[in-house]
């Protein structure tokens, strides 16, 4: 109980401390770019109706959860495929290098040309962005498996599938969980950025109609929301790890 | 049972070749237990990877009931060196046991039945639930080796599985193999640096000579089937036995022929 309550302290001080500074900082505020705290708490609760809700913060998440979630599934599918087969991880690899290099906001005019202005373009940015960690990873925690476990299961003749599913995926999921972390926070950029170039809806659209319409604290009401909606993420991803990599986790602290 | 038949295996390394097994031959019978000593190096873990179809040779080639070995073989289990690299450290105990079982048409319960016998045997009962990386050294190596009796091979492989375990332990676990195998029937081909492990766990030794390696000697242990720690161990049998063994090997470091 008090480790928890001390969990709790330690978790939400700092983002407190935050809240409080700028709160009081702002208190007395005059600037038209910079309204006071106050005022933009206030104005949260008129802009994020739940008309709005349902126009533009959740087509926002749905788009980013499609494109994450099929990003996840083709990075890991194709991941382990690279990772198993020597010469097609030889002739990708240049490739994967050169692809992770390129920033995936350039991409965006590009997409655009093919892919049109709807939901399909803004996905598609999404997954331009958080495919290449996800893969990248997988193809290196594919590689970096034990051979001693494989020679294991080899000769136990485990057979192809269980083999990947028992051994390789596994023994390789620390990897792939710190390639979907990095990707979901690229997601996040990407979902705001692909709704800034062309879009009717969304997070990102309606803080630029904000600020094209100087509806200041709105747009910081937003970006509050932006903020709030980043770190949930990160909390149920952080809940999705502990579940899935408890034994890497618990490894970790129990040898040390 | 095992036939190794002229085999051979190259390393390249840095572009030069180094014949780390120059040519091995000989035959292990169904049902026998035969043990390998040899200096460090000499390719040991090599000739059992081979054996295991885990690793091809340059030369020759193995046979596993008159078949040239040329991927894993059926009805073997191996017991690696590393046997802590060789425990999956995302699966309990239980579950480690259990895995090769699964292709084998068993029962779930068929399957509970043969992980908890095995764990037993190693004295390490009911430790079904328990992460591998809360183990010792030791038991983490008796629970990779209650994983290949579990599967109840016809061929047991094993490379050094003792070198991790305490005197006790180890003792313990040499008269588990005797035991087991005696009562099973298997084969076993066990690798070990340990002279004394060597003459009292088998029927056979074979003592390899220095890369490259070739058969340097063949001792026959003409103990019988009883085997006694204390009183096999002090017998004078056992010291001749044990200082044959010892003189091949020495003569093996000298690099004589
Ligand atoms: N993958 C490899 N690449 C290059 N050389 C290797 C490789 N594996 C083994 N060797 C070399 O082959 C020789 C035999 O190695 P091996 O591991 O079979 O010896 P060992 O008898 O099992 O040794 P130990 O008693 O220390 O376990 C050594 O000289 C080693 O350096
Ligand atoms: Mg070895």
């Amino acid at each position: 109980m008090i480790v928890l309550v001390r969990k709790a302290l330690l978790v939400l001080g700092l983002p407190s401390v935050l809240f409080a500074l700028w709160w009081f900082a702002s208190a007395g505020s005059t600037s038209f770019y910079f309204p006071p705290l106050s005022e933009i708490v206030a104005e949260f609760g008129e802009t994020w109706t739940a008309e709005r809700w349902r126009e533009d913060v959740l087509p926002s998440v749905a788009r980013l959860g499609a494109g994450y979630a099929a990003s996840c599934a083709a990075g890991v599918a194709l991941g382990l495929l690279i990772g198993r087969v020597r010469w097609l991880f030889h002739a990708t690899e240049p490739v994967l290098e050169f692809a992770r290099a390129v920033p995936p906001p350039v991409l965006v005019p590009v997409i655009m040309l093919f892919a049109g202005i709807g939901d399909g373009m803004k996905v598609a940015v999404i997954i331009s962005g958080c495919l290449w960690p996800i893969l990248l990873n997988t193809v290196a925690g594919v590689r970096s498996v034990d051979p001693v476990q494989l020679d294991t299961a080899a000769a136990y003749r485990l057979g192809r599938f269980r083999t990947l599913t028992a051994i390789v995926l596994p023994g390789a999921s620390p990897r792939i969980v710190t390639g979907m972390r990095q990707a979901l926070a690229i997601g996040v950029i990407l979902m705001v950025i692909s709704e800034m170039f062309a879009a009717q809806s969304g997070l990102g659209f309606a803080i630029v109609q904000f600020q094209r319409s100087y509806a200041i604290p709105a747009m910081w009401s937003g970006i509050l929301l932006l903020g709030c909606l980043g770190a949930a993420l990160a909390a149920v991803f952080a809940c999705v790890d502990r579940a899935v990599l408890h034994w890497y986790h618990r490894q970790r602290t129990e040898e040390a | 049972m095992l036939e190794v038949a002229g085999i051979g295996r190259d390393y390249r390394v840095d572009g030069e070749v180094h014949t780390a097994i120059d040519a091995l031959t000989f035959q292990v019978a169904e049902g026998e237990l035969v043990c390998v000593v040899g200096p460090s190096g000499c390719g040991k873990t090599t000739l059992l990877r081979m054996c295991a179809g885990l690793l091809a040779p340059t030369r020759g080639a193995a046979l596993v009931d008159g078949r040239e070995v040329d991927g894993p073989p059926e009805d073997t289990a191996v017991v690696f060196q590393e046997y802590g690299r060789s425990l999956f450290p995302w699966m309990r105990v239980g579950a480690n046991v259990e895995l090769p079982l699964k292709r084998l048409g068993l029962t779930r319960a068929q399957r509970r039945e043969r992980v908890a016998e095995a764990l037993r045997l190693v004295d390490l009962e009911g430790k079904e639930r328990v992460w591998p990386w809360q183990l010792s050294g030791g038991m983490q190596q008796r629970v990779a080796i209650a994983r290949a009796i579990a599967f109840r091979p016809r061929l047991l492989l094993m490379d050094e599985p003792f070198a991790a375990v305490d005197a006790q332990t180890r003792a313990d676990l040499e008269d588990l193999i005797r035991d087991l195998w005696a009562r099973l029937g298997i084969t076993v081909v066990f690798i070990t640096h340990d002279i004394d492990e060597s003459v009292y766990l088998g029927q056979r030794v074979l003592v390899l000579s220095s890369p490259p390696t070739t058969l340097r000697a063949e001792v026959h242990i003409g103990l019988g089937p009883e085997r006694d720690q204390l009183e096999t161990r002090s017998s004078p049998a056992f010291a001749k036995l044990r200082g044959q063994v010892w003189a091949e090997i020495q003569a093996a470091k000298r690099g004589e022929t």
